[in-house]
């Protein structure tokens, strides 16, 4: 399969660099890294999606999924998530929460919200890389995002 | 008779209860006297006794015994043929019984009347200061239910707090301890080639422990979840519980010959997931210290304890454990054993014996070194009943 032609573009709202660095890396691995956008908080990643402040110039487009962390400055993930799904034309962009957090109430929240998939990410590195790279080619490749998605 | 909303208080002192007793007799006679002046005649019965009431009425039946006794002399003597003397004729004596006769039956009445009257006094006495203890002990109780609502407030916050804390460790001590792990590995990756054996050995160790501090935070938060997690109970087959445990523990087994023996298992009310994770600890720590017997021989059976428990439990051929140290085992971070040996964070009997627990029974361990263990536990059996077996 040539998966260059029709990959997605891959939101990413994450605050920690540490995180982000092993996350592309990991997305390197599957040459899935090139279309990842990262914002390190949740007011970016609403300023991306909305075309505000410095994304006023990006060009269109919706990503074909957004790795949510829970844990962000300034608006966290669950307010992003809240705000995402009761938006009539954004709710369609499949939302994964990528999280450290293994608590239950985390989990149900974020269901309740709507979220499409919940992912805690495994201490040990093959796991994570793992997870990482299923992630990327289920929602960036295999997956059908909704029509406006940004595809390659 | 006087009305019986009137409070009738008697004096205090005898001698004026003696004195109000003559004192009504005399105006009686004094009454009697003046009428008689003025040709009104047969006034005085009536009149004495009226004055016999009062005094029985008023102060009591001593003065009203005086009275009736008074008001007999002054009758005859001042108003039954001849006048002024004692003299009584034998005709008359009738007329004075019947007079004594029913002053004494007045008397009689308003003593009854007043003793009536004490007593109902004395009820509603005895009634209001019960009523005040009532408001006194209410008023105690409100201040007790005020001192547990605080109490209770306390120990939520406490628990939010402890729950916020556990929420921290699950979530911000993981990062770090990916990022370790994450980047010692990708070190690996780049440069082991050209990195010595010894350095590459410092890298698999720092990953080693990465790896082991995130099982050490997963049980930590497990063992704090339980406590804090409400035991939802209901009718439970520990035959289907160990089933789904052996599934969880499946993977421990490969490549070992293990003897399962599985007895007959009953249903009881617990906590389903709760009691798995029992099961899971208990199957994984036998399996894995009989990890060096060529065959190794797991037993999970119960037996009815003293009717009142039912006691489960699971026995192994492993390395066993000196009894001395049993009170050990069941402490959070407490190995037998050097982790060379056997791995393990040293939680897992920890959240077996606080999960016991919250169910009402106990935890307890036989062993003798090199001779194999038996972890048992109890749950009390409300009903009573001898356990319903389902059959394997």
């Amino acid at each position: 399969m040539d998966t260059n032609n029709k990959l997605g573009r891959i939101l990413m709202v994450e605050d920690d660099p540490k995180d982000v660095e092993l996350t592309l890396t990991a997305l390197e691995e599957y040459n899935l890294a090139n279309e990842v956008v990262v914002t390190r908080d949740g007011e970016e990643a609403l300023n991306y999606l909305y075309h505000r402040g410095e994304f006023k110039t990006r060009p269109d487009g919706d990503p074909a999924v957004i790795l949510l962390d829970l844990k962000l400055p300034k608006v966290d993930g669950l307010e992003v998530l809240k705000q995402l799904k009761s938006d009539g034309k954004l709710r369609m962009i499949p939302v994964v929460v990528l999280t450290s957090s293994k608590e239950e109430k985390d989990m149900v929240a974020s269901y309740k919200l709507g979220v499409n998939a919940y992912v805690v990410k495994p201490v040990d590195f093959h796991e994570f890389v793992n997870a990482i790279k299923e992630l990327g080619v289920f929602w960036a490749i295999i997956n059908e995002p909704p029509p406006g998605s940004l595809r390659k | 008779m006087a009305g019986s909303n009137v409070q009738v208080r008697l004096a205090h002192s005898p001698v004026l209860r003696y004195c109000l007793a003559v004192a009504s007799i005399g105006t009686a006679l004094g009454l009697a006297l003046v009428s008689h002046r003025f040709n009104f005649h047969n006034v005085e019965v009536p009149l004495f006794l009226f004055a016999v009431a009062i005094s029985a009425w008023y102060a009591g039946s001593g003065p009203a015994a005086v009275a009736v006794a008074l008001a007999i002399l002054l009758f005859d003597y001042f108003f039954t043929e001849p006048r002024y003397t004692f003299y009584v004729t034998a005709g008359d004596l009738p007329y004075f019984a019947v007079f004594a006769g029913f002053a004494l039956l007045v008397a009689w009445f308003s003593a009854v009347r007043r003793r009536v009257e004490r007593e109902l006094r004395q009820a509603s006495n005895r009634l209001e200061a019960e009523v005040a203890e009532r408001t006194r002990q209410a008023g105690l109780l409100d201040q007790l239910n005020q001192e547990l609502k605080r109490r209770s407030g306390e120990l939520e916050a406490a628990n939010k707090e402890l729950e916020s804390f556990a929420y921290s460790v699950s979530h911000d001590l993981r990062a770090p301890l990916r990022h370790m792990a994450g980047y010692s590995e990708l070190l690996q990756k780049r440069a082991s080639s050209s990195l010595d054996e010894k350095s590459n050995r410092y890298i698999s160790m720092i990953l080693d422990s990465a790896k082991r501090m995130g099982n050490l935070i997963d049980d930590l938060l497990t063992f704090s979840r339980i406590g804090r997690a409400e035991t939802q109970k209901t009718l439970i087959s520990l035959t289907q519980i160990v089933k789904e445990a052996l599934s969880e523990v499946r993977q421990e087994t490969e490549g070992r010959n293990i003897l399962w023996k599985i007895s007959a298992l009953p249903d009881f009310y617990a906590d389903r997931s709760m009691l798995r994770l029992v099961l899971v600890n208990l199957l994984s720590n036998a399996i894995k210290f009989t990890r060096m017997r060529p065959q190794a021989q797991i037993e999970i059976g119960c037996t009815d304890g003293n009717g009142e428990n039912l006691i489960v439990y699971v026995r192994d051929n492993g390395v066993g454990f000196d009894m001395k140290y049993a009170n050990k085992l069941f402490g959070v971070f407490q190995r037998l054993h050097q982790s060379e040996a056997f791995e393990g964070t040293g939680i897992g009997l920890a959240t077996v014996q606080r999960i016991i627990h919250r169910h009402g029974g106990r935890v307890w361990a036989e062993g003798a070194v090199d001779e194999g263990a038996a972890f048992y536990f109890s749950v009390p059996n409300p009903q009573g009943q001898p356990w319903t077996q389902t059959t394997n």
